[in-house]
């Protein structure tokens, strides 16, 4: 895989190391480790309970974790707050779509925007111009990401009068807002219809191709994991069972073993 | 009266005097001042703060406190003691804002009586149930208010010149009114703010904010603060009314008396608040004059009811309020 300008070779964008998370006597993580490259696509994919939406807790900062080693970009993040996680450039959606359903289209857009004036007071007050300014750019901003998911139409409705899969796309649509180096999607074809997530499909696909962005995603739809995936990474009962190429992984013993139960 | 015969009867007589709705709108300034606070925290931030009692009472007699006791300027009192305030929300923000939503209202309550309870038995600087309002030193009596009522004089002597007998409330009346207008104007700013929107998407889902770079912590300490700032103004003008400061002018029920009030006007508008308080307290003084055939207890009680009545059939038939956006209501769940 080629790797972008200015990233040393081998050097991943991400690297889980030993992460563990415990609920009481629960080990919902356990041990789980694995590697992203800048500019790639891998899926983390596991049977129910695997602990894979709790790794993506524990890694973008919403769950403390026990032990283990989360870097990015060359540097430490394991148990930084989470929005400044979020501000160094790995951002997330959630598996439970997450839209502000009671502010516009529009406004869920350009919140998400970084660098802005106006959430300081000491800006609001001395520098109300460059306020207005850098509010136009992001408006301007806000309302190109939309025209690019087609979303540009609803940009005034609010967010709530969406679809589902528009929600969906609107999640997306406003993490690209905060200018991720690295987006962790939470099953991001859940719950859509499948022309829909076609659409959402290519959408990933331009992104990587156009901006260069990193993508992990969680996925249950294994014809989705195994024709759209650089690498997979696969978990179970806590544990990174294995990782690899996807169809390397797809005849992995460890992993039948895994999706069947030990029924072998 | 002639209709002095029927069973109910309302006497309008009080409708068209001055000194009742000086009264009223003094009261409903008061509560429009403390509930732009409670918007801005409820409204639009999501947080449930149910400690504007506790707010004005720390701000009241930190003001009466610093004039009395440390002899400080009046003027210089009311800053010091907003910031004292506003400190106060910062200390009671900073662990109780990191819990989820209704154990942070359960630590307001809590936060409000705590004070209202120690102002009552600090005795040697509140004064406890005695309350604070002047100090004697031989012959020479010092108030809280001296230097307001001062400027009070000097606004009736001038309203005199045009004006035979002004009504003594006045003074207060405008400077409450141009707070409120003030508060008002600059709220609505803050909420088109790219600050003002931060603050909604909290309120809309605070793991989406925080997902997408947001500090939701500083903002919530942020709104809470400004909400003090508003109850310490709001714990003046109660003082200067009532020329006392007195524990029980700071019970919960003022604080549930402002969530009438934003109920009344409705989520998410701050013109709704002032309306909202308004039209509470012209119902809550004019129901004083419906005349019944029992008791006074009763009739006193009854005013309370019929309030009610009208809140919850407000609930009922238009849950966003007055003003609130019925989008907003529906959407926000």
């Amino acid at each position: 895989m080629t790797e972008p300008a200015g990233q040393a070779q081998g050097a991943p964008l991400l690297r889980v190391e030993g992460v563990v998370k415990r609920f009481g006597g629960i080990h919902a993580v356990d041990g789980a480790g694995f590697e992203v490259a800048a500019g790639s696509m891998t899926a983390l994919i596991g049977p129910n309970g695997a602990g894979k939406t709790t790794l993506f807790n524990a890694i973008t900062g919403f769950a403390r974790a026990d032990r283990g080693s989360v870097r990015f970009s060359g540097e430490e993040v394991l148990n930084l707050p989470a929005y400044a996680i979020a501000r160094r450039g790995m951002v997330r959606t959630f598996q439970i779509t997450k839209a502000l359903e009671a502010m516009p289209v529009i406004d869920n857009m350009m919140l998400a925007a970084p660098d802005q004036l106006g959430e300081r007071f000491r800006n609001l007050v001395f520098h109300p111009r460059a306020v207005r300014r850098r509010e136009r750019e992001v408006q301007a901003q806000a309302m190109e990401v939309l025209e690019f998911f087609h979303l540009a139409e609803h940009a005034d409705a609010y967010a709530g009068t969406l679809s589902g899969g528009q929600r969906k796309l609107l999640e997306l649509a406003r993490a690209l807002m905060t200018e991720p180096q690295l987006l962790l999607l939470d099953e991001p074809m859940a719950g859509i219809n499948p022309s829909l997530g076609r659409r959402l499909l290519e959408y990933l696909q331009r992104l990587r191709a156009e901006r260069g962005t990193t993508i992990l995603y969680v996925e249950h739809d294994m014809e989705v994991v195994m024709n759209h995936s650089d690498l997979v990474v696969v978990m179970a009962e806590g544990r990174t069972i294995a990782t690899g190429e996807p169809q390397a992984v797809r005849e992995d013993p460890a992993v039948i073993d895994a999706y069947l139960g030990g029924a072998a | 009266m002639s209709v002095g015969a029927l069973p109910l009867a309302v006497t309008f007589e009080a409708f068209t005097d001055i000194g009742f709705w000086s009264g009223v709108l003094v009261v409903a300034g008061i509560y429009a001042v403390v509930t732009l606070g409670l918007q801005l925290n409820v409204g639009f931030t999501g947080i449930v703060n149910f400690g504007q009692a506790g707010f004005m009472a720390v701000g009241g007699y930190s003001m009466a406190i610093l004039v009395l006791e440390a002899g400080l300027s009046f003027w210089l009192a009311l800053p010091i003691a907003v910031l004292v305030t506003m400190g106060f929300g910062l200390l009671i923000g900073l662990p109780s804002l990191r819990l989820r939503g209704d154990y942070f209202a359960i630590v307001t309550l809590a936060m409000a009586e705590v004070v209202r309870l120690v102002a009552q038995n600090a005795r040697d600087l509140t004064g406890g149930n005695k309350g604070l309002y002047c100090e004697f030193e031989g012959v020479n009596q010092t108030c809280f208010d001296d230097a307001w009522r001062s400027v009070s004089d000097s606004m009736l002597g001038f309203f005199e010149s045009f004006w035979s007998d002004p009504e003594p409330l006045l003074p207060l009346l405008i400077v409450i009114w141009v707070t409120v207008v003030l508060g008002v104007v600059a709220l609505t700013y803050l909420q088109g703010t790219p600050w003002g929107r931060v603050l909604r998407a909290v309120r809309e889902d605070e793991d989406a904010t925080r997902a997408l770079g947001k500090n939701t912590l500083l903002y919530k300490l942020q709104s809470l603060m400004i909400s003090a700032l508003l109850g310490a103004l709001a714990g003046f003008f109660l003082a200067l009314f009532l020329a006392t400061i007195h524990p029980d002018d700071y019970e919960p029920i003022v604080t549930f008396f402002a969530f009438g009030v934003l109920i009344l006007g409705g989520l998410a508008n701050y013109k709704g608040v002032v309306v909202g308080a308004i039209l509470l307290w012209t119902l809550l003084e004019g129901t004083r004059f419906v005349e019944l055939p029992i008791s006074e207890e009763k009739t006193a009680a009854l005013r309370f009811a019929i309030v009610g009545a009208v809140l919850i059939g407000l609930m009922a038939f238009r849950p966003q309020g007055l003003f609130g956006k019925r989008e907003e209501m529906v959407l926000g769940d």
